[in-house]
């Protein structure tokens, strides 16, 4: 007969076997990294950065922003301490601004998200198809195969696969190993012979006006999304005080080097007068070329699987903000609804059948899905991004305000308004300079239409927490909570125990 | 001997309830699972006034001993802690071993057998003895859904922690079109403790999934 496991435990021992199941800092890393997926940033966004915006200076936005979203991140992780919530922008904002600017802040998030899922569609169809074509001879149009990878995702995304675990930590050091090869090949070929350090020049950010910083800062904020998903975790992390912190910097810091690194062996091989052209003339090959031969090769493939564990992780992104919402009533319950395997179906679904809808909207009007899809829904997804951190920035000031705890006046107060202040200035240079940001002429629709979505999801957001606050105000209380929605506690250990 | 009335005990009728009555394999994935029976294993102690939940923390209440071993080593545990931990702890230290304990006790009740195939211990296959005995759990969490007033505690209890871990879809067709509605009024009749643990079990279950630990 057997014997339960449960007898095998020491008595007092429960803090301790608890720890032992819980994730320290690597694993938070690695869950962080593996959200960015560095080779989409460096193979796909760079060279498209360099073609669009015709701007030389990515290398030192990229160093620049990483300090600025380090200012950010000091009030950030603070706030994680007292606020352990899986939606953690949107809930920070619920509980700093209030529950209405939470909701608009949901809805800002769910947009940009749905927009960097989307947008890799743009560069995995035309990857593929240019793969196909070279090795197998297979000559489909870039969308046959976006919409087989949009096939893949769906099922992946109903059976509930994420691809964690070994498979992604290959993938990554695999992605990570790759890019630094490239980018020691870039160095050590300079065109000219001579190693240029202008474009990791903070003053070359401004040599096109002062715009192009917020143009190219939108750029760079779009190459470390994912780093603010690291509280996501605090309420699994082994040490939240600490873990999240050391994470979140680690995240940040070796992003910041893997792609200032890139894009400046880019600019350095090829030449920095001449970067942009070839960007131009060879997209992603821009990268591929530095090491060139097998390497490239490899490079190619890696791509390939890097788009692909981007645009699944970004479903699964999508779909967990969808549940959570409802979770909480704000959007229809039927989101917050499980079936078999604990997999949230409808979220799923719905966010599937925005990506075949955009996928078919952009084959049906022949437009270029690299620049016009990836690179143009992705920069609104970076540039939704940094709205958010500025909301959150703010919502954080607010609630230390409210709350100081023990925080000191760096974290609680100078870093969140620093940060929310060069976090504005970037949205307000970006709303200016879109056009720039997306090629294409002053005061087209598209420089308008694209940054105008967030600005009406945010006015919806705000327009039906009021109407929830009136209407329905059990579920108006419970925005923000997330999982918790249905305990109403914000932490089950946000109170003092009983005595 | 196995018994359509079961066991009477509330994880033991959650756990064949989150398992398919003939094969054994599971509805939910597992860590779903480990919540909703450690839910269990707390409200059967609740349910013996053994156990105390107060905003949120596990407190022992009256003296004594329960029948079975794992709810005595459960209690045991709580009892032995120096400081007072919040249920969800409890929920996530009990989840990790929760349904191989569980199997093992529906196994000595005669509910279970192990096949030869697969590693019990690790997530393997335990396979219901009488497929009968191990459907009729679905019924008893039914009565929860329908007439206000008509559930036993442990019904209701059974039928907020099956929802609460992702059952909802298996159990729920059963009862009347608005059958959530009745379980959340016949839910709204538990004692204050009670109503808590299945709302911070449904949370840690909401939790894990949205933290991408599910």
């Amino acid at each position: 007969m057997s014997r339960t496991q449960l007898t095998r435990s020491r008595p007092g021992t429960m803090s301790r076997a608890l720890a032992r199941d819980r994730l320290g800092a690597p694993a938070v890393l690695f869950f962080v990294l593996a959200g960015v997926a560095p080779l989409t940033v460096a193979a796909g966004v760079i060279p498209t950065a360099y073609q669009t915006t015709g701007l030389t200076a990515i290398p030192a936005a990229f160093l620049v922003v990483a300090a600025i979203l380090a200012i950010f991140a000091a009030g950030y992780v603070a706030m994680t301490r007292y606020i352990t919530n899986s939606g953690a922008c949107y809930a920070f904002v619920a509980r700093g601004l209030g529950r209405p600017a939470g909701v608009a802040a949901t809805l800002v998030a769910l947009v940009a998200y749905t927009c960097l899922q989307v947008g890799l569609y743009g560069a995995l169809g035309p990857a593929a198809a240019g793969e196909a074509a070279a090795h197998l001879g297979v000559h489909a149009p870039w969308w046959a195969w976006a919409l087989a990878a949009w096939a893949v995702i769906t099922v992946l995304g109903l059976l509930r696969v994420d691809i964690t675990g070994w498979v992604l930590g290959v993938l990554l050091t695999a992605e990570v190993t790759v890019i630094l090869a490239e980018t020691i090949a870039g160095l050590a070929a300079p065109a000219g012979g001579r190693l240029s350090f202008a474009t990791l020049s903070p003053t070359g950010l401004t040599s096109g006006g002062f715009g192009a910083f917020g143009v190219l800062a939108v750029v760079a904020v779009l190459g470390f999304v994912g780093f603010e998903q690291a509280p996501v975790l605090a309420e699994e992390a082994r040490h939240p005080r600490r873990t999240i912190p050391v994470a979140t910097y680690a995240a940040l810091g070796m992003i910041a080097i893997v792609y200032a690194g890139a894009c400046w062996a880019m600019a350095v091989h090829n030449g920095d007068r001449h970067v942009v052209t070839a960007a131009a003339q060879q997209g992603p090959g821009l990268l591929f070329g530095l090491g060139g031969g097998a390497l490239g090769q490899v490079a190619q493939l890696l791509f390939l699987t890097s788009l692909f564990a981007a645009a699944l992780a970004f479903h699964n992104v999508v779909w967990r903000y969808m549940f959570a919402l409802g979770r909480e009533n704000v959007l229809p319950a039927a989101l917050g609804r499980t079936g078999a395997n604990n997999i949230p179906k409808t979220a799923s679904l719905i966010q599937s059948a925005t990506g075949l809808a955009v996928i078919a909207a952009y084959a049906a009007s022949r437009q270029d899905p690299m620049t016009r899809l990836f690179f143009w829904l992705g920069t609104t997804g970076g540039f939704g991004i940094i709205l958010l951190l500025t909301l959150t920035a703010g919502a954080v000031i607010a609630y230390f305000a409210r709350h100081p705890h023990d925080e000191n006046l760096w974290r609680r107060l100078i870093a969140p308004a620093l940060a929310a202040v060069l976090l504005a200035g970037i949205i307000v240079l970006a709303i200016e300079h879109y056009a720039t940001l997306l090629g294409v002429p002053p005061g087209s629709a598209a420089a308008r239409a694209l940054p105008a979505g967030y600005a009406v999801a945010a006015v919806i957001g705000l327009g039906w927490g009021l109407v929830l606050k009136i209407r329905r105000p059990a579920v108006y209380a419970a925005i923000g909570l997330g999982a918790h929605a249905v305990t109403g506690q914000l932490t089950p250990a946000s109170q003092e125990p009983p005595q | 001997m196995a018994r359509l009335s079961g066991t009477g005990l509330i994880a033991d009728d959650l756990y064949l309830m989150a398992h398919d009555d003939v094969t054994g394999r599971p509805f939910l994935q597992p860590r779903a699972v480990g919540l909703g029976l450690a839910g269990g294993l707390l409200a059967e102690l609740m349910l013996l006034d053994m156990l105390r939940l107060t905003h949120g923390w596990v407190v022992t209440g009256d003296p004594g001993q329960p029948r079975d071993e794992l709810g005595c080593c459960v209690l045991g545990l709580i009892a032995s802690e120096r400081e007072l931990h919040p249920v969800r702890d409890w929920l996530a230290f009990l989840a990790r071993t929760a349904a191989a304990d569980v199997a093992v006790r529906l196994e000595r009740a005669g509910y279970l057998r192990q096949t030869r195939l697969g590693r019990p211990r690790h997530g393997g296959r335990w396979v219901p003895a009488d497929p009968d005995c191990a459907f009729a759990p679905l019924g008893r969490a039914r009565s929860a859904l329908g007439a206000a007033g008509a559930a036993s505690a442990h019904a209701t209890i059974l039928a907020g922690l099956a929802v609460g871990s992702g059952l909802g879809q298996r159990l729920l067709p059963y009862g009347l079109p608005d059958s959530r509605r009745r379980l959340d009024m016949a839910l709204e009749q538990l004692p204050p403790g009670l109503r808590e643990l299945i709302a911070q079990t449904q949370a840690a279950v909401d939790s894990a999934l949205l933290a991408h630990r599910v």
